[in-house]
């Protein structure tokens, strides 16, 4: 048996993706070409050998930047456009978001629905609050709504009340 | 028309088979076919032919004999490379079940890409039904008409209408009055039911009245509605279909036909069934389906899988060129292989103990049969084993991408149907549970509009404790729809900065 890292499903030996929430049970990592991995910051190494990366699904591998979800300690890799909106899903509203928190309790939270935009810009990050009602903080420190504040390596967003950190590669 | 099969057609098996095959394949044969197990008319006489063929290819100096009097057409193999891939390079001998995949590819060598394709004897049929009226039914038209100026000249098209009856209104010929006919589409009306059966019955026996072995023989159905009581009679159509050798396609249009229903009548012929919502997309069905349909290479492409008692075949899934779960049914159809692409199949197969002392594991021997038009002589078999190596200890190994790739899709279309499961059993919870994840993995895909549709069901199913027709296909077509190569995600693009604005100050008040 397989017990899958992402929803704890038992899956029968063999399998290579969780039949529950369909997560890849092999490493992503082996799959590319390691010389298209750029060589990885080494905090952001020691983050993943420390466990705080429990699955292969969710290293950002080819990814600029990535969001380490505290609480839960999850990270979800920044890739594949460089807009990111951030919220949670409710019932009957039409948008969703690109990353969905309602995983970590994020109504309990206080967090928007479509709570903060995060754009990626060749290595510079910003976060845009979007008028949510319980604000954005940048390492605690209240931004201002609809203005792009920068991002560096490590800084913590509170949205609401998850925490945030974000992850990124020297470039 | 039909030509004599050869003896080793007869018996289902390679020309090179082995003694034991031949064995085999007359066993098989004398279980289902003697006259002391069936009464039913044709069986004696396929017996006699069977037994006749045994008798000369068993004997080795007059199957030597028999083999020097056919034609090199049939002794060669046909242009068609087969090979299978596996998420393992060796099985290991585990005390738990595991599984295996396999994935196989049949391709046309590439100097048959050149030739021209077989010519069509297809059929339209056409649901005229009330609801059909409209913006659907005048592209239906549009490319009906477009689809005959494109005729060739051996082709033969015709057309069956229906609703309450079925009507042929254009008989297949291979000198069709243009003017005449397009009129006759043109004034087509619509009112009435829907009574899938009548159409599809004159369709099919239109097909079947013209049947050429070396052309490709086919029934395209287009409907939009339910039938209602005649399904078990559609399905025994589409038995006999699959035994003569003529295709089944459906298109679904809109969201009250029965999607389980028309997949079942489908698959089980080697064609498939695909849902519309909008009138470009039936154009495009159309055309393309007209295409393909005249790019076969190989035709009636089946597969006989003898499985290792330990073994189960779970699903086999086709990935290319139409999309489509099959039916687990031996002989499998597979469908036709085109002359320039491939034909590609996933099969999963659950293993439960293997033996020990052996160290090569055959899972399953398959035999492939498959008929090539272009050929006088069509029919061919040939072997095909899932073979692995045995290993004593599991490797940390790596299956081939195109496996990974193919699964991280059909794992998708296999969630939505473990959803149906449990909300047909009442687990309404668990269903909602899975369509959040599958809602999850559609937008790490960047399938925003599925995801959004996957979303908006989960809703719908914690009030109502069911799924709404349309967002049950929506999801079922749209995740096999992922397969496709071509695949493009509607360019639905949300405008962030306008939507973020207008919605994104509402939540987290409660807190």
């Amino acid at each position: 048996m397989i017990t899958c890292p992402n929803c704890q499903h038992q899956n029968i030996t063999g399998t290579l993706f969780c039949s529950q929430c369909g997560a890849q049970l092999i490493k992503k990592d082996d799959l590319s070409n390691p010389q298209t991995i750029p060589a990885a910051d080494f905090a952001y190494q020691r983050l993943i050998t420390n466990r705080l990366i429990s699955t292969p699904d969710e290293q950002p591998v080819g990814s600029k930047a990535a969001l380490h979800i505290m609480d839960a300690g999850k990270i979800i890799p920044l890739t594949g456009q460089d807009e990111f909106t951030l919220g949670r899903t409710a019932e009957g509203q039409p948008t969703i978001p690109d990353i969905d928190l309602s995983p970590y309790n994020a109504y309990e939270k206080g967090v928007s629905r479509l709570h903060a935009k995060i754009k990626v810009n060749g290595s510079i990050i910003t976060v845009i609050d979007l008028g949510s009602v319980n604000g954005t903080r940048v390492n605690g420190q209240k931004i201002a709504p609809d203005q792009p504040y920068p991002l560096n390596h490590g800084d913590i967003l509170s949205l609401g009340r998850i925490k945030i950190q974000l992850l990124s590669r020297k470039a | 028309m039909l030509k004599e099969p050869n003896y080793y057609a007869r018996l289902g098996i390679p020309i090179d088979a082995t003694p034991e095959e031949i064995r085999r394949a007359y066993r098989d044969a004398a279980l289902r076919l003697h006259p002391d197990v069936s009464q039913a008319p044709g069986r004696t006489d396929l017996f006699i032919k069977v037994q006749e063929a045994y008798e000369v290819i068993s004997d080795p100096s007059k199957r030597a004999a028999y083999d020097a009097t056919l034609s090199p057409e049939v002794t060669n193999p046909p242009a068609i490379t087969t090979t299978v891939l596996f998420s393992r390079n060796a099985i290991p001998i585990l005390a738990e079940p595991q599984l295996i995949y396999g994935l196989l590819e049949l391709k046309a060598r590439r100097d048959t890409a050149e030739t021209p394709g077989p010519p069509l004897n297809f059929c339209v049929v056409l649901d005229c039904s009330t609801s059909m009226s409209g913006v659907m039914m005048d592209t239906v038209k549009d490319t009906a008409i477009e689809i005959l100026r494109q005729l060739r000249q051996q082709d033969l098209f015709s057309l069956v209408t229906f609703s309450d009856n079925a009507k042929l209104l254009v008989p297949a010929s291979t000198h069709i009055e243009r003017t005449k006919v397009e009129t006759s589409i043109r004034m087509l009306r619509t009112g009435g039911g829907t009574e899938i059966l009548k159409g599809l019955e004159m369709g099919y026996n239109s097909v079947l009245s013209n049947y050429r072995q070396d052309f490709i023989n086919h029934v395209i159905l287009i409907t939009d509605g339910n039938t209602y009581g005649d399904e078990e009679g559609c399905l025994q159509i589409s038995g006999q279909a699959k035994t003569r050798g003529i295709g089944i396609s459906a298109l679904g249009i809109g969201n009250k036909w029965n999607d389980t229903f028309l997949d079942k009548l489908t698959t089980r012929t080697g064609g498939s069934t695909t849902y519309v919502t909008k009138p470009r997309e039936i154009h495009d069905y159309l055309r393309e389906k007209f295409l393909n349909l005249g790019k076969s290479y190989a035709d009636h492409v089946s597969l006989n899988l003898d499985l290792y008692p330990e073994v189960e075949l779970e699903y086999a899934f086709r990935l290319e060129p139409e999309t489509a779960m099959l039916e687990s049914h031996y002989p499998m159809q597979l469908g036709p292989v085109p002359r320039n692409g491939a034909l590609e199949i996933l099969f999963e197969f659950q293993v439960g103990k293997i033996p020990s002392d052996q160290t090569s594991f055959i899972l399953g021997y398959g035999l492939l049969t498959l008929d090539i038009p272009a050929r006088t002589s069509p029919l061919y078999t040939m072997r095909l084993n899932f073979e692995r190596p045995v290993s004593a200890t599991q490797e940390e190994e790596l299956p081939p991408l195109p496996i990974i790739q193919a699964l991280s899709k059909v794992t998708l279309y296999r969630m939505q149907e473990q959803v149906q499961e449990q909300v047909a059993s009442g687990k309404v919870k668990e269903a909602a549970h899975q369509l959040k994840f599958l809602a999850t993995n559609l937008l790490t895909l960047g399938e925003r509009e599925l995801a959004q549709t996957v979303m908006n069901e989960a809703a719908h199913l914690q009030e109502h404790h069911e799924i709404s027709e349309s967002g049950k296909k929506r999801i079922k077509y749209g995740t096999r729809a992922l397969l496709l190569p071509r695949s493009i995600p509607l360019s639905n693009e949300l405008n962030h900065d306008e939507t973020d604005k207008t919605s994104g100050n509402k939540g987290g008040d409660e807190n």
